[in-house]
């Protein structure tokens, strides 16, 4: 049966505002100006006969004298001498590791083109986030630094290692302090290399610190269990989660690993088995994790603290006093105590988290989980994650070691605290205070800028290494790629100024791995550079169980509450593009439509539509927020429904003062950020001035409108138990169909492709991972506010209300809601859907798009003429125009414009030029390449060889692509489905894309 | 442009032909003068030899062995990857020399002091050993060596013996300056002829009507400026004639430009010179060298790719072709060491390495997707179905057209090479066809879609 519900892709769509309306009516936001040149005088002006045949023969002679150039000189230089593993033309494959994940470095011609997980790695290694995806990108980063420099200066390595060493000695001498100072170093390597350092310079400290830290969980575990670690958590394991604003999907600790145990209880395979988990979200700002919840309950800051004082009492039973501070939200009190049901109902199968960095708030969860039978089970205290060990307050006492003067060397490696340390002014004033400060940034970054040694660190794929992220498991980094420009490893830097016996890192990585790590796992060096990793096996999980008092802890979290409850609350986050703002420089990431509000190129005030209607603020309006510490930024107000009324949500990583050439977009939040009992918490209050200004954000989600058409199917998890069918819209008995084309005949393959809907998270990696595959521009904020977005596949977010439990269907009854809070979020990956009977071909004058045998709607660019008939009349709006050229343009510096940044792209896939359309072509070029191999194999093809680009990067396995004439397929299996359909299926077009319906665990009333 | 170049070239090729023929006569001319001096020499040397030495070889059974086993890495005045072998006799003991050749590594092995010295010389670069030689054969190679070392390498021997082939091999190197003059001389004096030869007949023409006594009207005429004149103002008055004439004119203009038009962009016989001038005529013809023993790339990879020159390096380490150079390396192959900046005496590699820049001859646009490996790996096509016949080609040109008409009309005639491989098999419909004995074209099997090539 069809649904009633009302889905609507943003605010304006819902309110249909005049200007959306507008917008919307035609498949194009902006007319070609050609108004705009006629009414200029273009045409009242009056050309005299002689300026016209002057300019007539002008032309005839360029076109001519064009037309007489004989074949260009092309020129063709071949290797003087080839390496051996390379053959022009066919791209070689390297293990690496990037944050800990092993993964796949696609090399064409000895340059880095394609990141992808090692599908042999551990943990499910199925796909990588979209930060992976983007990662090879920084590599072609034209404002990294191009070599070492010395007192602004440029040196040679030499002259630096000389300058270093002699101040180093006289450190030495003179007794003074030196720290190193890093991001959470993983790489056991890295760590041996220091303490051999430690071990020449005694003075020396290694002090960790993470922009995002996690240091209130790691000394709550250790508080509470005796282990400063961070819990490796297995949402595989549980049934019932309950999160308190913790984005465990996608930015809290793993999110991509967490994301795969987390769908493996809801995709397709489990529902077949008629399982599903349930999640329940308390939460402040929508996270991605929010829109995938099950139940979603929107709390304050400072209601945070009393929600988990509340779901300990009602798990345990006990009266801890402070639940009451969540009195006033109705709905979560309820909420908490139909959650505590649900999790005691599930012992040993449920699982709490947390995502405040806050030992209290941590510690009374760990006393939750531990009443659960959570640890041993659902949290796995013994393999732990080590990929945060930042301790904050230990950073704290450096700074005041600073101060004191006795500080006489800083090493900063892969961290930038003057940018993202809560209050980087008192870090700067100290480092200004030390003599010697080095920094291995590879750009001048804002930390980099007040070092006087700028040693630049080459980049990951052009380095040796290794890194650990979770215990016992060790991968390997392995260099792509020489280094670029005069760069060189910050270990190899130590190695020198520490007069190491090893000089080399390459060989020190090898014999350290030689010796410590390959004889427990069972390798050679060589298979070990082969398969990428090495376990060293998993540690059976204890249990634990959790004995400290909790009256004191309880009085903590009441009185740091209440603090927060004033004003309006601010909650800081990282966005799933920019995390704490290292890759701010990254255009792919900027461009990057956030999940929930699909803004790109900035930060914003996240505020609740409700509330900022009652402040007098609308969409876009510019406000001063001012922090109860001072600081104070000016950023644009974007409604965002779902949102705890009474509270902002900004998103750090933006506001970089030096990120690079394209970087600085949005505004700094992490000064807003307090320090409380030690530890780094993302939470204050604020006073908010309207400025009278406003400021369009470039958002993606309402371009491409639908007109209100059935496109989202969605069922509940009882209906679907009920009836496998439930809310795909099918019809009992089938009708009868009749075409106005004849069948295309597929003799060989026929490429389709399914898409679980309950599977997607809408973590955006597929979109990267497109963009890097073909060859997509970059366009730009400006353009993106002109709806000329090029991403070939988008992720469409959709919205429903639900009030009472019962979900709000008509436009009047929406109107009429008083609680705009309770919605839920629908995900759908949106592509050119290469239809049987495709609305585009059919419209197109110069046949430059036509339908393939296997399938495919074919794109023939250099056919094309512009007319953009074929997206005007492509119903899933997913064809896009070339506005530009936009990799020859100065106007679009952020990305293809320049020679260097181009080695990043696929040979394989033509660039488009101006006035041509593009859209999805099936990753052709991997269909190509894959059929060529099994014919030069002479073997039949292998389903699931041929992977697309989404496809491969989708950690969740979302989507399936393959061969529907081959009935064993695993895409035919998955498109047999029940809860398989076709968007617009109704209007005949027949498309290649199957999806199948969004099912959600709710109690139904 | 292109097009005179073409007629051009279609001019010149007979002219080449008779002009080489006349040239490879004159060569042989020479060789067959020059044979018997150099058989006197060599038989004159040859008794010396006898004379000299102690042990008695036959030369020319060791010139066999010699150029079979040896002339690999050896040379009579040239250090090669081994020592120069001119004067090896006086250097080394006969004795010496069959223990080294049957198995220098165990000669080393024994401390003796030379082997150790050559072998530490020639960068520790271990001599194939030869243990099926025998004593007498070593003894017939070290003859041959003596005789050959003993000969006076005088340059004017040399010179002699190879004028003819030089000779050729520059005429038939393409257009030369000496070519295009040639040309030129012939044509006017073919003008000249035909201009003598109207002068003939018209004067034949007089005498002849004088003779009938008719009166010469030509001679008489006095203003042969306006009789022209009138003559032609009478034709243009002549409506049938004007029209055609325009028609023929706009025929051929607009056939002309029709043609033009159709073929802007086709390279067809596209001929750049190249950094160096590498003969697929010598390689792949004369010495019939496999095509992929150079284009590895084309059995697996899209691009047939240029050879690097380490690959040209296994065979010009030693080939040199000094033969044909008076003694020196042919300076095309001092290109190649020049860009690995290799020094052919020390054979050392120096740093100082310089790419070539061969000029690309097939050009492809960027929008189509060609894949070698594809065509002849699968299609199991020859290279000279698309390339012509490079093996008869001194330099390479552009032989197919490369139009999507002439690749989609090859997709549609050709069969596709099904046969044994498993990839078509699984495909029901196709292998059906196919079981029909029905013909499966790419064009069947959806290779003429833009989407095949285009993206």
């Amino acid at each position: 049966m069809k649904s009633n519900k009302k889905y609507w892709k943003g605010l304006e769509e819902l309110k249909s505002s005049s200007d959306f309306v507008e917008k919307n009516k035609n498949e194009f936001a902006e007319e070609i100006p050609l108004e705009d040149v006629l009414s200029e005088g273009g045409l009242n002006s009056v050309t005299p006969r002689r300026d016209f045949l002057k300019a007539l023969g002008f032309g005839l002679g360029a076109v001519s004298l064009a037309a007489c150039q004989t074949a260009p000189i092309r020129k063709s230089i071949p290797y003087l001498i080839k390496p051996e593993e390379i053959t022009p033309g066919v791209a070689n494959y390297y293990v690496s590791s990037f944050h800990g994940q092993s993964i796949l470095v696609k090399t064409r011609e000895g340059r880095p083109i394609k990141i992808e997980a090692n599908p042999a790695g551990l943990f499910e290694n199925t796909g990588t986030d979209a930060v992976t995806q983007a990662a090879v990108l920084d590599l072609y980063d034209v404002s990294k630094l191009k070599g070492p420099v010395l007192n602004k200066a440029e040196v040679t390595w030499d002259n630096m290692d000389l300058y270093v060493k002699g101040e180093l000695n006289k450190l030495q001498a003179s007794g003074k302090k030196i720290r190193l100072v890093s991001a959470t170093v993983t790489s056991p390597s890295t760590k041996a290399v220091i303490a051999d350092f430690i071990t020449q310079f005694p003075n020396t400290m290694h002090v960790q610190v993470d922009a995002v830290s996690y240091s209130g969980v790691l000394q709550a575990n250790a508080a509470s269990f005796g282990k400063a670690v961070l819990p490796r958590y297995r949402f595989d394991r549980a049934d019932v989660i309950v999160s308190v604003a913790a984005d465990f999907l996608g930015t809290w600790i793993a999110g991509e690993e967490y994301s795969r145990q987390y769908v493996g209880n809801r995709n397709s395979k489990s529902l077949k088995k008629g399982k599903m988990s349930r999640h329940i979200q308390f939460e402040t700002g929508m996270s991605m994790t929010g829109t995938n919840a099950d139940s979603r309950i929107p709390v304050k800051p400072s209601e945070q603290g009393p929600a988990i004082i509340a779901l300990y009492n009602e798990v345990t039973g006990s009266t801890l006093s402070g639940a009451e501070g969540l009195s006033a939200n109705a709905v979560a009190n309820t909420a908490i105590k139909l959650a505590a049901k649900e999790l005691v109902q599930a012992r040993g199968r449920a699982l709490v988290v947390c995502g405040s960095n806050d030992v209290s708030m941590q510690t009374l969860v760990n006393a939750i989980n531990s009443s659960l039978g959570s640890y041993g089970t659902t949290i796995d205290l013994d393999n732990p994650h080590l990929n945060y060990a930042g301790n904050d307050a230990v950073f704290a006492s450096f700074i005041s070691e600073m101060n004191r003067g006795e500080v006489g060397a800083v090493f900063l490696l892969n961290t930038n605290p003057a940018y993202s340390y809560f209050n980087a002014r008192a870090f700067t004033d100290a480092l200004s205070k030390v003599p010697l400060r080095v920094s291995f940034s590879d750009r001048e970054d804002e930390t980099a800028s007040l070092c006087n040694v700028l040693a630049p660190n080459s980049n990951f794929l052009e380095s040796w290494g290794d890194e650990s992220a979770v215990d016992g498991y060790y991968t390997v980094v392995q260099p792509t790629i020489n280094p670029v420009f005069n760069t060189r490893q910050a270990e190899q830097s130590l190695l020198a100024w520490s007069s190491n016996s090893q000089k080399n890192y390459y060989q020190y990585v090898k014999s350290y791995w030689e010796k410590n790590i390959l004889p427990t796992a069972g390798k050679s060096w060589k298979q070990l550079l082969q398969t990428g990793f090495a376990y060293t096996g998993e540690k059976p999980a204890g249990t634990y169980v959790f004995s400290a008092s909790l009256p004191a802890i309880a009085q903590t979290i009441v009185t740091q509450s209440k603090t927060l409850a004033k004003d309006i609350e601010i909650h800081l986050y990282q966005s799933m593009s920019m995390r704490d703002g290292r890759y701010a420089n990254n255009a792919f990431l900027q461009e990057l439509p956030d999940p929930v509000s699909k803004v790109t190129w900035d930060n914003y005030a996240a505020v609740a539509p409700k509330y900022a209607e009652e402040q007098g603020w609308s969409e876009f309006d510019k406000i001063e927020i001012k922090g109860a510490n001072g600081h104070s930024i000016t950023l644009p107000v974007l409604l965002q429904p779902g949102q705890a009324r009474g509270t902002i949500s900004i998103a750090v990583g933006y506001g970089r003062e030096k990120p690079g050439q394209i970087g600085k977009v949005g505004e700094n939040a992490y000064p807003f950020a307090t320090s409380t009992n030690g530890s780094i918490r993302f939470f204050n209050t604020a006073t908010v001035t309207k400025t009278g200004e406003k400021y369009e954000l470039a958002q993606t989600q309402t371009h491409h409108s639908y007109e209100g058409r059935d496109i989202v199917r969605e069922t509940s998890f009882a209906s679907y138990v009920k009836d496998p069918h439930s809310g795909t819209g099918k019809h009992a008995g089938g009708h009868h169909e009749y075409d106005l084309w004849p069948e295309h005949k597929k003799i060989g393959h026929n490429w389709v492709m399914a898409i679980d809907l309950n599977a997607c998270t809408g973590c955006g990696a597929c979109i990267v991972a497109c963009n890097v595959e073909n060859n997509i521009p970059v366009v730009g904020r400006d353009e993106v506010r002109n709806r000329r977005e090029m991403h070939w596949l988008r992720i469409d977010r959709y919205y429903s209300f639900k009030e009472g439990e019962k979900s709000v269907t008509e436009e009047k009854e929406i109107e009429k809601l008083e609680n705009m809070d309770d919605i839920s979020v629908v995900h759908q990956p949106m592509l050119c859907q290469h239809c049987d009977h495709a609305p585009c071909e059919t419209v197109c004058p110069v046949i430059a798009t036509m339908h393939s045998s296997d399938g495919l709607n074919h794109m023939a660019y250099n056919r094309c003429v512009g007319t953009r008939y074929c997206a005007n009349n492509c119903p899933y709006k997913v064809r896009r125009f070339n506005w530009f050229n936009y990799w020859n343009d100065s106007r679009f510096d952020n990305y293809l414009n320049n020679e260097f940044t181009q080695l990043l792209l696929n040979p394989d896939v033509t660039t488009r030029s101006r006035g041509v359309m593009e859209k999805c072509s099936m990753c052709i070029q991997r269909i190509q390449a894959g059929r060529l191999k099994a014919k030069l194999e002479k073997r039949p093809l292998v389903d699931g060889e041929i992977q697309m680009a989404c496809q491969q990067a989708c950690s969740a396995n979302a989507i399936i692509f393959g061969d529907l004439n081959d009935p064993n397929s695993a895409v035919s299996n998955e498109l047999r489905n029940e809860r398989t359909y076709y968007v617009l299926e109704e209007i005949n077009t027949q498309p290649g894309v199957g999806y199948q319906t969004k099912v959600r665990n709710v109690v139904e009333a | 442009m292109r097009s005179i170049s073409l007629i051009f070239r279609s001019v010149v090729k007979p002219f080449i032909f008779v002009s080489a023929l006349s040239f490879g006569v004159q060569g042989y001319a020479q060789d067959t003068s020059a044979a018997p001096a150099a058989a006197g020499s060599v038989a004159g040397s040859a008794t010396a030899a006898v004379a000299s030495t102690a042990s008695k070889g036959d030369a020319s059974a060791g010139a066999a062995i010699f150029k079979q086993k040896c002339t690999a890495c050896h040379a009579l005045n040239r250090n090669v990857v081994g020592p120069a072998l001119k004067g090896i006799s006086e250097r080394q003991s006969e004795e010496w020399l069959i223990k080294w050749i049957k198995n220098s590594q165990a000669l080393i092995a024994t401390g003796d002091p030379d082997a150790v010295k050559v072998f530490n010389e020639y960068n520790k670069i271990v001599m194939t050993p030869f243990p099926e030689l025998t004593d007498g054969d070593i003894i017939n190679i070290l003859a041959y060596v003596k005789e050959e070392g003993d000969k006076p390498a005088t340059p004017a021997a040399g010179a002699a013996g190879t004028a003819g082939a030089t000779g050729t091999a520059i005429d038939t190197g393409g257009v030369s300056n000496f070519m295009l003059g040639g040309l030129i001389v012939v044509v006017i004096i073919t003008l000249l002829v035909v201009l003598v030869l109207n002068r003939v007949i018209s004067t034949l023409n007089k005498l002849l009507l004088q003779k009938k006594g008719v009166p010469v009207e030509d001679e008489k005429v006095a203003e042969p400026g306006e009789k022209v004149y009138d003559k032609l103002k009478r034709l243009s008055k002549n409506k049938k004639l004007v029209f055609f004439t325009v028609l023929l004119v706009t025929i051929l203009l607009g056939s002309w430009s029709w043609r033009t038009m159709w073929n802007t962009g086709v390279h067809e016989g596209y001929q750049p010179e190249q950094p160096i001038k590498y003969s697929h005529q010598l390689h792949a013809g004369t010495l019939k060298i496999n095509c992929q023993y150079c284009h590895t790339g084309a059995y697996k990879s899209k691009n047939a790719s240029i050879p690097s020159l380490n690959v040209c390096m296994n065979c010009h380490n030693y080939v040199q072709a000094t033969e044909k150079y008076n003694g020196e390396i042919s300076p095309e192959i001092m290109k190649i060491y020049k860009a690995l900046d290799y020094d052919p005496e020390t054979k050392q590699y120096g740093s100082n390495t310089k790419p070539i820049q061969w000029v690309r001859i097939h050009n492809l646009p960027d929008f189509a997707y060609f894949n070698h490996s594809q065509h002849v790996s699968v299609a199991g096509i020859e290279c000279q179905k698309c390339h012509g016949p490079i093996q008869t080609m001194p330099e390479v040109y552009q032989y197919a057209p490369l139009t999507m008409k002439w690749c989609i009309n090859c997709h549609r005639t050709m069969e596709v090479n099904a046969k044994g491989n498993g990839y078509y098999d699984k495909l029901e419909e196709v292998h059906n066809l196919l079981k029909q004995g029905k013909k499966v074209t790419p064009a069947v099997l959806g290779g003429i879609e833009c989407g095949k090539c285009h993206y």
